[in-house]
């Protein structure tokens, strides 16, 4: 989009430097057009005003001639003569303006022509003056007479008027070509200005719209970045929340172990610190545990009793009733019954046999047997064995 | 900034002590911790505490010997004994809980006991979990 834009702008730019040029370059060409033309007004004028003075000068001179013819003073003599010449430089003066180009060759052709008729009357002229000179009045009247030479003047101011006339036709030409240039030049600048205008106005709109594009686009990014920022301090606040939690629940594991661990040990030590023996059984009478009191008493090792059936440290006397022999706790621990202090003979790991009394309790655990504490102490009068 | 609240922790496990105070310092509180009878009570006369946190088992003396010097040295400050000797409620009641302002056991949860540090200390709960 902003590419887009950007590429318009600068299009639209040198569309506008185009027209200037152009307008520039039409305006320049004009001007010069302008010049050119004034030239061959001032030209034109320059050529009829030739044409005018030949015949005004033709004029002159024949007045000065017919003078001279009637009074054959000298002086009149020398003033037709003056005006022929000066005609004549007239004439070669338009002819020479009139010969340089191309575009006047017709004209310069008519002036060529003119010429013969001048030197015609010129011819004339001197052959009046001879006569005059030579035969006096009667002569000349002689040769009006033979020679009345009355057209070549009127061909020769025909020849003029036509040349002016036609001079003057390219004069109204030429203005009026010049006054369609000066319109068109005028069209031309105000043209090109008024499109260049248009052209700044439609870069202007495209130039806010640019901006209010861009501003759009700022307040879009702005938006996003906000809604990002949230969606950051969001998700990190959950982050942290989770990091509290865990952190919560790892301290709660810590204390739990602890305390479970603390609450063993002081278990531990109470059962250890008891005077009696205390045996842990399995519901199938293998020994589980056996505090320190067992170990000092019977001189068995731990390791030499866990799993091991009680009846490796506990002899039960036999059934009153005569029965087969059966030990006492199988029973009590299928009815999950206790075992109140009874007679029985623990083992010593030499061998010797301690009369004592033992307890038994079940362990119940959640309304099921899970295994029994049988607690030994010795019979009165027994003597605690000396420790090895 | 509010100063911070003193509790003072009296326990013979190191390690009890040690997760306590890093449990309590995390809820803001300034703690202190002690391992003997000497230890607390040159505590709490330098700086008493808003709260004792005891348990009856400590390195050379005696829990009960030392909740009558508390009484003593700091009347009106509440203690909760936080001990792992377990005891029948009924017993508690009857007993233990009229010497001290609370009981829990050892095996209590952490939230649970910070919960009842924060009720004694006539403080909010700082975080859902605790509540």
């Amino acid at each position: 989009m902003k590419e887009n834009i950007e590429q318009r702008v600068v299009g639209l730019f040198i569309l506008m430097l185009a027209i200037l040029g152009y307008v520039a370059w039409s305006s320049i060409h004009n001007i010069k057009e302008s010049i050119r033309s004034n030239d061959w007004v001032n030209h034109t004028h320059a050529v009829i005003i030739h044409a005018g003075e030949i015949l005004s000068y033709l004029h002159g001179g024949d007045a000065a001639l017919r003078t001279f013819l009637i009074t054959g003073d000298e002086r009149d003599k020398q003033g037709y003569r003056v005006e022929y010449n000066t005609m004549v430089e007239q004439w070669t003066e338009a002819e020479r303006l009139t010969g340089r180009n191309e575009e006047e060759k017709a004209l310069h052709q008519r002036f060529l022509d003119l010429s013969l008729l001048i030197s015609n009357r010129i011819d004339v002229a001197r052959s009046m003056v001879q006569a005059r000179e030579q035969g006096g009045l009667e002569a000349v009247r002689q040769q009006f007479n033979t020679h009345p030479d009355v057209e070549s003047i009127n061909k020769i101011e025909r020849a003029v008027r036509n040349i002016d006339k036609s001079e003057n036709q390219l004069l109204r030409e030429r203005d009026e070509q010049q006054h369609l240039q000066a319109q068109a030049t005028k069209a031309t600048v105000y043209t090109g200005l008024g499109v260049n205008c248009v052209l700044v106005l439609l870069v202007v709109w495209l130039m806010r719209d640019d901006l209010a594009a861009r501003r759009k686009a700022a307040v879009a990014l702005a938006e996003a970045n906000e809604q990002l920022e949230a969606k950051v301090q969001e998700r990190t606040a959950e982050l942290v929340k989770t990091n509290q939690s865990l952190k919560q629940e790892n301290l709660e594991r810590r204390w739990s172990y602890q305390a479970l661990d603390h609450q063993l040990r002081y278990n531990q030590l109470i059962i250890n610190s008891i005077e009696e023996m205390v045996i842990v059984i399995s519901r199938a009478l293998n020994i589980s545990r056996v505090n320190p009191a067992v170990v000092q008493t019977t001189h068995w090792e731990p390791q030499e009793l866990i799993s091991q059936s009680i009846e490796r440290v506990l002899q039960f006397p036999p059934d009153p009733a005569g029965g087969a022999s059966q030990n006492p706790l199988t029973a009590a621990m299928r009815d999950g019954r206790q075992i109140q202090d009874r007679p029985a003979n623990l083992l010593e790991r030499s061998g010797r046999i301690i009369p004592i009394r033992y307890t038994l309790i079940p362990l119940h655990d959640q309304d099921k047997i899970v295994g029994g504490v049988v607690t030994v102490r010795l019979q009165a009068g027994v003597q605690q064995p000396r420790q090895t | 900034m509010p100063t911070k609240k003193h509790i003072l922790s009296i326990d013979d496990e190191a390690d009890i002590r040690e997760l306590l105070q890093e449990v309590l310092t995390i809820k803001g509180y300034r703690v202190s911790t002690a391992a003997e009878p000497e230890q607390a009570k040159k505590i709490i006369k330098d700086d008493l505490p808003q709260l004792i946190i005891m348990d009856f088992q400590i390195e050379e003396g005696d829990g009960f010997v030392l909740m009558e010097d508390i009484k003593r040295l700091a009347p009106g400050v509440p203690v909760l004994l936080l001990t792992g000797a377990v005891f029948d409620r009924g017993t508690v009641r009857e007993t233990i809980e009229k010497k001290v302002s609370s009981y829990l056991d050892k095996t209590a949860s952490l939230s649970t006991i910070v919960a009842e540090i924060q009720r004694l200390l006539g403080d909010a709960p700082s975080s859902p979990e605790h509540s």
